[in-house]
């Protein structure tokens, strides 16, 4: 009963807490804005889908008259790029960087040299570089291809050797997504699906060290452990209002991302793996309280942890070393990302997720039996 | 005598006095100096991870900002010939071997995002000038099949063209005129500015916002341990007060700075003009430090002050990142109004035209004058120090009006 008490006061102070409020909306702005931004890049990086959107008007190629009627021109035109017609083409090379993405001439003309001139630092680079790459090799290859004396089959057969046919399969159940995208899937599964999910419990140690800190600045804490509860029990009545803002928050997030058409797969067992994670961000939080006489310079020593926490659980996603791989697929956030973009998940997936809970079970089991020992408050 | 005396000492009384007992107080922390060096050693961390963040996407083929998903999903692939199998990238793709009908049940039951299916004769195909026809199953209820389908096609396409060079290059053995291609790139991709300039340049500026917590507890800190009223007895006026408190905080921000400088020159790290860097980043701080003193002298706790930096900060980062991403697209004029462009274009090693100097030490002198003006009007009223603590709009009226209090 005390213990309920103590948890529901613990609760209404988090709702109460202005900042906190403040993060859990700043943590909304986060998801729009990654998610947008993650949209935007897909599109502007992959071809297919610029000509879908009909963003081709950007793509803005400078040639020389001389390219007038040829095949190179018709092959540019085809990969909906936009030419710009310059009488020299050191017109054009003045103007690569500001209004054109690349320019390309072939001298002498109607030879087979071509030489492109593409501008790297441009947003559009990729897309330009593929579709310009193509329309040159296919100019090149049909120019070759003139001279042989091969009937049209045989010059089609040459120009396509490789035919791929798609078939979908478990069409009634397709994965409902905002951008059926390469690009969109690795970065919004591979990277921000698990950073939005952690966030909320990155919030958790903040409070932790505000609610245990705070209890000492005010001197309260005294007579908080002189009332008949166990000190285990204390632990507890703070700890688990602030594990269920974070857990429900991460729920609410999902539940944002499965509208935004992100759907995350494996709630339930995402959730178990959050529980244990948050479990341990809480123990260092509550340990870290343990060492600081103010709220300050708890805010501070936990920016640090939290620093080094985001080191530990985010750069593996994007660093390729040898030496990482062994351990890779233990790394939390990576099993996160296997469970969310996995309909039917591997059980060893779930078993590589073992290490972690242990991990955080040792770090919140010692911050308790510690809390005990020291009580905290070092009066 | 005493009269004279106190007369003499008031005179003689500067901001520079405040200044040094402000920094004396922080150098003599033992806990300011233990986070001092952690924020460091996270300096190192963040220089290792940089390194090798940097060496993996300029080791990739295709430049670009994406995680390296190693297993991200898996594909059965039937490929006796082995032509095709060999080109799929194995670091965002698991490749099993397998048989037809395995392989479509472990598609169909969601155990492998997608199934390849190539001909078994596909090297003599190939060999006698034939189409080869390759099909390719997703499971499209996994999401990752949109990258399967994605690599599947462009692993199609490098394979079409290599093959078309190959046969067009044997259907005209005379032609011995070898096409050629001369390509050239102008400039350095974006995603390696981003990730060279871009985040360099954040952490040169990090330092700047590390200490908002030192003037939280400078000037709230006086209201909340009721010291404030001993600070304006003393003789020295409530500007004098701001701009000394405000200068410790610069001095040590200084000192974070040119360690941090320092240690990035000894990583390795390209920094062209690094003292010109060193001087753009402490005037920088300049500004910084008004806003926080403005969002401090108006708090009544550090609450009320934390709340305040918070936003504040997020408008600030904002505003000094946005004109950074301009310039790496536009390189637009307007964008040297943050303090950060400049500063990115210094450590490149570009040279700045005296015009792109003058619109950001103009922006920096501008948000300094007001921001500090702000800070010590509030500071220099009674009912912002000891209470009962005006709204916002009667503050602005009084502000704009030039009310003297």
């Amino acid at each position: 009963m005390k213990l309920t008490a103590l948890t529901k006061k613990e609760g209404q102070d988090i709702l109460k807490n202005r900042i906190y409020i403040l993060v859990v909306f700043v943590q909304v702005f986060i998801l729009l804005g990654t998610f947008g931004i993650a949209l935007a890049s897909s599109i502007a990086s992959d071809p297919v889908l610029l000509d879908q959107y009909g963003a081709t008007s950007v793509l803005k190629v400078g040639v020389s008259d001389n390219i007038r009627g040829t095949e190179l021109e018709t092959d540019l035109v085809d990969q909906k790029l936009q030419l710009i017609y310059y009488n020299n083409i050191s017109d054009a090379q003045k103007f690569l960087g500001t209004t054109l993405v690349s320019v390309v001439d072939v001298n002498p003309p109607g030879s087979l040299n071509v030489s492109v001139n593409t501008d790297s630092s441009n947003v559009f680079y990729p897309v330009v570089s593929t579709k310009v790459n193509n329309a040159v090799n296919e100019y090149q290859l049909q120019k070759k291809l003139e001279s042989t004396g091969l009937n049209a089959t045989q010059i089609q057969m040459i120009l396509n050797p490789v035919n791929l046919q798609v078939i979908n399969l478990n069409q009634n159940h397709q994965a409902n997504l905002a951008l059926n995208s390469s690009y969109f899937v690795e970065i919004m599964y591979g990277f921000i699906v698990p950073f939005i999910l952690l966030l909320p419990f990155f919030l958790a140690s903040n409070i932790v060290t505000d609610s245990v800190v705070g209890e000492r600045e005010r001197k309260t804490f005294e007579v908080l452990l002189m009332t008949p509860i166990s000190s285990s029990m204390v632990m507890l009545g703070k700890i688990l209002p602030i594990l269920c803002f974070s857990l429900i928050q991460s729920v609410v997030w999902i539940g944002l991302l499965d509208l935004l058409k992100v759907p995350i797969y494996n709630p339930v067992l995402i959730f178990i793996l959050l529980f244990f994670m948050g479990l341990g961000f809480i123990g260092i939080g509550v340990l870290l309280s343990m060492f600081v006489d103010s709220t300050k310079e708890a805010n501070s020593a936990i920016t640090i942890i939290l620093v080094f926490a985001t080191f530990i659980l985010f750069m593996p996603l994007f660093i390729k070393t040898s030496y990482f791989t062994p351990i890779l697929n233990y790394i939390p956030t990576v099993i996160m990302v296997k469970m969310a973009s996995t309909p039917k998940i591997n059980p060893i997936i779930i078993l590589s997720a073992l290490p972690t809970i242990l991990i955080s079970l040792m770090i919140f089991v010692f911050t308790i039996r510690y809390f005990r020992h020291e009580r905290a408050i070092r009066l | 005598m005493a009269y004279i005396k106190f007369r003499c000492t008031r005179v003689k009384m500067k901001f520079t006095t405040i200044t040094k007992w402000e920094f004396k107080g922080t150098l003599k922390s033992k806990k300011f100096m233990t986070i001092f060096f952690l924020q460091i050693s996270v300096l190192f961390l963040m220089i290792i991870i940089f390194n090798s963040f940097v060496t993996n996407i300029e080791s990739e083929s295709g430049i670009s900002i994406t995680p390296s998903l190693n297993g991200f999903a898996s594909m059965d692939v039937q490929d006796q010939s082995g032509l095709i199998s060999k080109y799929v990238n194995p670091d965002i793709i698991t490749v099993i071997p397998s048989n037809y009908s395995n392989a479509l049940n472990n598609t169909v039951n969601g155990k492998t995002t997608g199934f390849l299916y190539v001909p078994g004769n596909a090297d003599r195909e190939i060999q006698n000038g034939q189409t080869i026809n390759m099909v390719v199953y997703l499971d499209t209820s996994d999401p990752k099949s949109s990258v399967v389908s994605g690599e599947v096609n462009s692993m199609a396409k490098i394979i079409s063209q290599s093959y078309s060079s190959t046969l067009a290059a044997s259907a005209n053995p005379q032609n011995t005129t070898s096409p050629s291609i001369n390509q050239q790139s102008t400039g350095e991709s974006l995603p390696l500015q981003i990730i060279k300039k871009v985040m360099l340049v954040i952490l040169l500026f990090l330092p700047l916002l590390l200490f908002g917590n030192i003037i939280i507890d400078s000037v709230v800190g006086e209201k909340e341990r009721k010291t404030g009223e001993i600070l304006i007895a003393m003789p020295i006026s409530h500007a004098q007060i701001i701009i000394g408190k405000s200068m410790a905080v610069a001095l040590t921000i200084s000192l974070q700075v040119a360690m941090w400088v320092i240690i990035l020159l000894l990583a390795g790290f390209h920094i062209f003009n690094p003292l010109l860097v060193f001087i753009f980043i402490i005037l920088t701080s300049i500004p910084i430090i008004g806003i926080t003193t403005v969002v401090a002298a108006y708090s009544k706790n550090y609450k009320e002050a934390g709340i305040g930096l918070s936003i504040a900060y997020i408008v600030i980062v904002g505003l000094l990142i946005i004109p950074v991403l301009v310039y790496i697209s536009r390189k637009s004029f307007l964008s040297n109004i943050s303090p950060m462009t400049i500063v990115m274009r210094l450590f490149s090693g570009e040279t700045i035209p005296l015009g792109d100097y003058a619109l950001t030490l103009l922006s920096i002198a501008i948000v300094s004058i007001i921001s500090y003006w702000i800070a010590i009007k509030l500071f220099e009223r009674d009912d912002i120090l000891f209470g009962p603590r005006p709204g916002v709009l009667r503050l602005v009226f009084d502000l704009i009006t030039f009310k003297k209090y």
